[in-house]
């Protein structure tokens, strides 16, 4: 970066400003645990901070990278082209939360548990539940649209975003959405800036829709003898009229890793595990726990455990939570994926993805939110075999290709960041990538906002 | 940086960001660099070659309380105090560390000789500064603000620490040996004394280890590992020596030195293993001992003349976090106390102390401890207890800081109490 741009930032900044070595590495990385070093970093506390950072970017012509807590699965928050990697960890206000019209005002650094946190204790409720929930940010989640376990029932990030102030490319401080529960005026460019991983705005802050607070919840675990009997049963339970706010699977190779760690008796046999929770009133919960029984007790279930009360459920939780930690134990290095398919042609997936497994020589441990369709694919190598991670890497793109073919998508959750750029046209087509590179020129016509992600850029290939 | 190790250490990092959920330090800093996943990245570009100045990395790495929230938090079980620790040791051969840090461990903590005639220095010194001011627990000094840190209190420091207290016949050997520490020794003498008596309510026949050198820990966690290990070695072989049945700490940090770190100074194959591993076995935090020896069995009738609720528990982080034993002293001061104990609001916040932290950065080191004090006061505590010199000393700068009337004290002076009760 020139030493104008540089000093320019100084003037703003002061010693909010950090160019060591030190603190540009702290910054080069996320959970891809690929690295890029920024030439810079900065911490707004202000809209118009944003705004001036944007105007001086658009004068001096380097990259500005919003970043959030730096816990993404695909690169979004990556400087892949240095410049000035722009953390939102000190705007982290809830500005105001209205009981009465249900929404809270909140600046993008608010940590999404803080969030809930702060809702619940007014009896209300802000579903998104990523599973970095406890520290990725609003605007993160915002950013790359993040979903969770309750999506099933209640959506993903865009379905509680009312309305966002955005510093745009261009350093114009655009303001979208409502404060209502509804509003249909114009192009809904709320939903255009949420998911678009920080490439067309930079949010800085955001209007959210709360639901009122569920009364209580019911868990259950239900454990099968393979995956195809686990789907079916997914199924039935949503052919039964239940929409649980979880349904999570788990497949044999990630039931046999947290086995030993969750120290959870599971019967023998057991190949694939279903996790679902029920909420709303008491009456109704018990109800729906009823029906999720029965569904899984007629697609063969080995076993059917419940529980209502917060003791019961953690430990039922445990199984599913465990997953994540003990994967390392198969491999030190995690290809991590989050394709969707339509929910009727999971257990299509599951076979198709056991005999990618033994195609390829490479170990595949799939879990996910069965309810979605949402499989997180994982496939874990060495990382120390150039052979096995070659055929990793085709694995990946056979897998991708193949959810396309079904009528899914390659990202449920994670975004297409720099890690999925090279697929995006095999799942939106030519037109498609061509009209969002024109959206992109209009909100940013200079490439200023996170370049390198979304669409296919050498830096990032490189990185 | 080059030791091997590390590269195994960190590389189980998948920098997740769930340890900036519990890091002490990164509300006070809001930066990356505080975190232990910045940290960890530090050290892999370190060894990938890309530290331009190793100056900067240590002082990256020594911007860490060490309280081990995120080890305990990580998912991975990433191992990062030793990640820290060991980061900082490589950094100290390449860089050094500071000369008042080199003579303190160098040659001041080694020696109880030395130890004992840096607290005579220290407390004639003391007297000519200026500010005396009352508190609860006794007269501390307050430092000039160019000094130490603005508005810091310190306790006036005893002309006889508790070990020279003793007479020389005075428990001189016996089943269990009590490791007082530093600063139960030197800076308040009372809760060695306090301690002592308390354990030796067990009936049991009573030593106190009167060779001790520095328990090694503010060497260790500052990088230089010689002088730990020179500390460490001297006192597990003295230690050993003695031959005790079980040896009791006052002081979790102390403990922790014993029960853990000594053994990545001491690994297997040198020749202090042996010692140290006695020693580790033998170990065990002052409440256990209380609850496995009977000692709570003597108190002679219910406890009276608190008020219900008034008396909390600071959970240190080496006690209670990193060995777990949070539930003994719990259940050691109920027998104590009876009624007057209650689960205090805030109980394993971390007091913001974290050993030489609290003298390199003191604005923040007290930030860090007057949010812990103060929330534990508005939840009605009256008197903050705890089982580590590092925090007592804190706690009560802290104190002295928000609130005069908030006692803070050691568990043995309540067990004391409790026990000799007229």
């Amino acid at each position: 970066m020139h030493a104008d741009a540089l000093s320019a930032l100084g003037n703003l900044f002061g010693d909010r400003l950090r160019t060591s070595l030190e603190t540009r590495i702290c910054y080069s990385f996320d959970a891809t645990r690929k690295t890029f070093l920024p030439d810079a970093v900065v911490y707004p506390v202000s809209a118009e901070e944003v705004r001036q950072t944007v105007l001086l970017a658009n004068r001096h012509r380097f990259p500005v990278v919003p970043r959030g807590a730096g816990t993404g699965f695909s690169g979004g928050s990556l400087p892949v082209r240095g410049g000035v990697v722009l953390s939102t960890e000190r705007m982290d206000r809830i500005v105001s939360i209205d009981t009465e019209n249900l929404y809270a005002v909140v600046e993008p650094g608010v940590v999404t548990e803080t969030l809930k946190a702060a809702a619940r204790e007014r009896g209300l409720f802000y579903p998104p539940d990523p599973a970095s929930l406890k520290f990725s940010t609003i605007g993160g989640n915002i950013a790359e649209c993040s979903g969770g376990m309750s999506a099933v029932k209640y959506g993903v990030t865009r379905d509680y975003v009312l309305g966002l102030e955005a510093v745009l490319g261009t350093g114009e401080l655009l303001r979208t959405g409502v404060a209502t529960a509804k509003g249909v005026v114009g192009y809904d460019l709320t939903r255009m800036l949420v998911g678009s991983e920080g490439t067309l705005g930079i949010v800085t802050r955001a209007t959210l829709r709360l639901l009122p607070h569920p009364e209580a919840a019911v868990t259950v675990l239900a454990l099968f003898r393979t995956n195809r009997d686990a789907s079916g049963a997914v199924n039935a339970v949503v052919a039964a009229k239940v929409t649980p706010s979880a349904m999570e699977i788990m497949d044999r190779t990630a039931i046999d890793c947290v086995r030993a760690v969750a120290k959870v008796p599971l019967p023998a046999g057991t190949g694939s595990a279903l996790l679902f929770e029920v909420d709303g009133t008491a009456d109704s919960t018990a109800r729906e726990a009823d029906r999720v029984e029965e569904a899984c007790r007629a697609h063969g279930a080995l076993e059917v455990r419940r529980a209502s009360d917060m003791k019961g459920r953690d430990e039922l939780w445990k199984l599913r939570r465990a997953i994540s930690p003990t994967l390392l134990q198969l491999g030190a290095v995690k290809l991590n994926e989050d394709i969707v398919v339509p929910r009727s042609r999971l257990a299509d997936m599951f076979d198709f993805l056991a005999d990618l497994s033994g195609r390829s020589d490479v170990r595949i441990v799939n879990f996910g939110h069965a309810g979605d369709g949402n499989i997180h694919v994982n496939i874990m190598i060495s990382g120390a075999d150039e052979d096995e991670t070659r055929r990793a890497e085709e694995a990946v793109a056979e897998v991708f290709r193949k959810t396309v073919a079904m009528g899914g998508t390659i990202s449920g959750e994670h975004g297409v960041g720099i890690s999925k750029a090279p697929f995006l046209e095999m799942e939106v087509g030519p037109l498609g990538v061509a009209v969002m590179k024109r959206l992109k020129e209009c909100f940013d016509p200079n490439g200023i906002l996170n370049p390198g992600k979304i669409f296919l850029d050498e830096a990032a290939v490189r990185g | 940086m080059k030791d091997a190790d590390l590269k195994a250490l960190t590389g189980l990092c998948a920098k997740c960001g769930t340890c900036r959920t519990v890091c002490t330090l990164y509300p006070e800093r809001k930066t990356e660099i505080a975190v232990a996943r910045g940290k960890i990245a530090l050290i892999e570009a370190a060894m990938r070659g890309e530290d331009g100045d190793a100056e900067g990395v240590q002082e990256a790495l020594t911007d860490c309380l060490l309280c081990g929230r995120c080890e305990r938090a990580c998912p991975n079980q990433v191992l990062v105090e030793e990640i820290v620790m060991k980061g900082r040791a490589d950094l100290a051969e390449e860089v050094g560390i500071p000369a008042w840090k080199r003579v303190l461990f160098g040659k001041v903590m080694p020696s109880p000789a030395a130890t004992g005639i840096a607290r005579k220095a220290a407390a004639a010194g003391q007297r000519l500064l200026p500010g005396k001011i009352p508190t609860a627990s006794g007269l501390h000094y307050r430092f000039p603000d160019g000094l130490g840190g603005k508005g810091r209190t310190v306790p006036k420091l005893p002309g006889k620490g508790f070990l020279e207290s003793l007479g020389k016949a005075e428990a001189a050997a016996g089943e269990v040996m009590l490791f007082v520490g530093c600063v139960f020794d030197h800076v308040f003498p009372g809760v060695g004394r306090a301690a002592y008596e308390t354990v030796k309510a067990s009936g049991k026949s009573v030593a106190v280890f009167r060779d001790a050198a520095c328990c090694g820990l503010p060497a260790m966690v500052s990088g230089d590992r010689r002088s730990a290990a020179e500390c460490a070695e001297a006192n597990v072989r003295r230690l050993r020596a003695a031959e005790p049945g079980a040896i009791v700490f006052p002081c979790g940090s102390c403990l922790l030195m014993f029960k853990r770190n000594v053994f990545s100074l001491l690994p297997k194959g040198t020749p202090g293993y042996d010692d140290a591993t006695y020693v580790a076995e033998r170990a065990v935090d002052y409440a256990s001992f209380l609850l496995s020896s009977g000692v709570l069995d003597r108190i002679p009738d219910p406890p009276s003349g608190q008020n219900v609720g008034e008396i909390g528990y600071h959970d240190p982080c080496h006690l209670s976090g990193t060995l777990g034993k949070g539930p003994e002293a719990r259940e050691a001061l109920s027998r104590a106390v009876g009624p007057a104990f209650a689960e205090m609001a805030g109980a394993d916040l971390c007091c913001g102390y974290g050993g030489t932290f609290n003298v390199r950065d003191y604005p923040t080191s007290s930030r860090i401890g007057e949010t812990k004090v103060t929330v534990a006061a508005r939840g009605g505590t009256k008197v903050i207890s705890t089982a580590c010199s590092g925090c007592v000393l804190q706690m009560r700068d802290m104190a002295a800081r928000t609130d005069p009337a908030l006692r803070v004290v050691h568990i043995a002076e309540l067990v004391h109490q409790a026990l000799f009760r007229k």
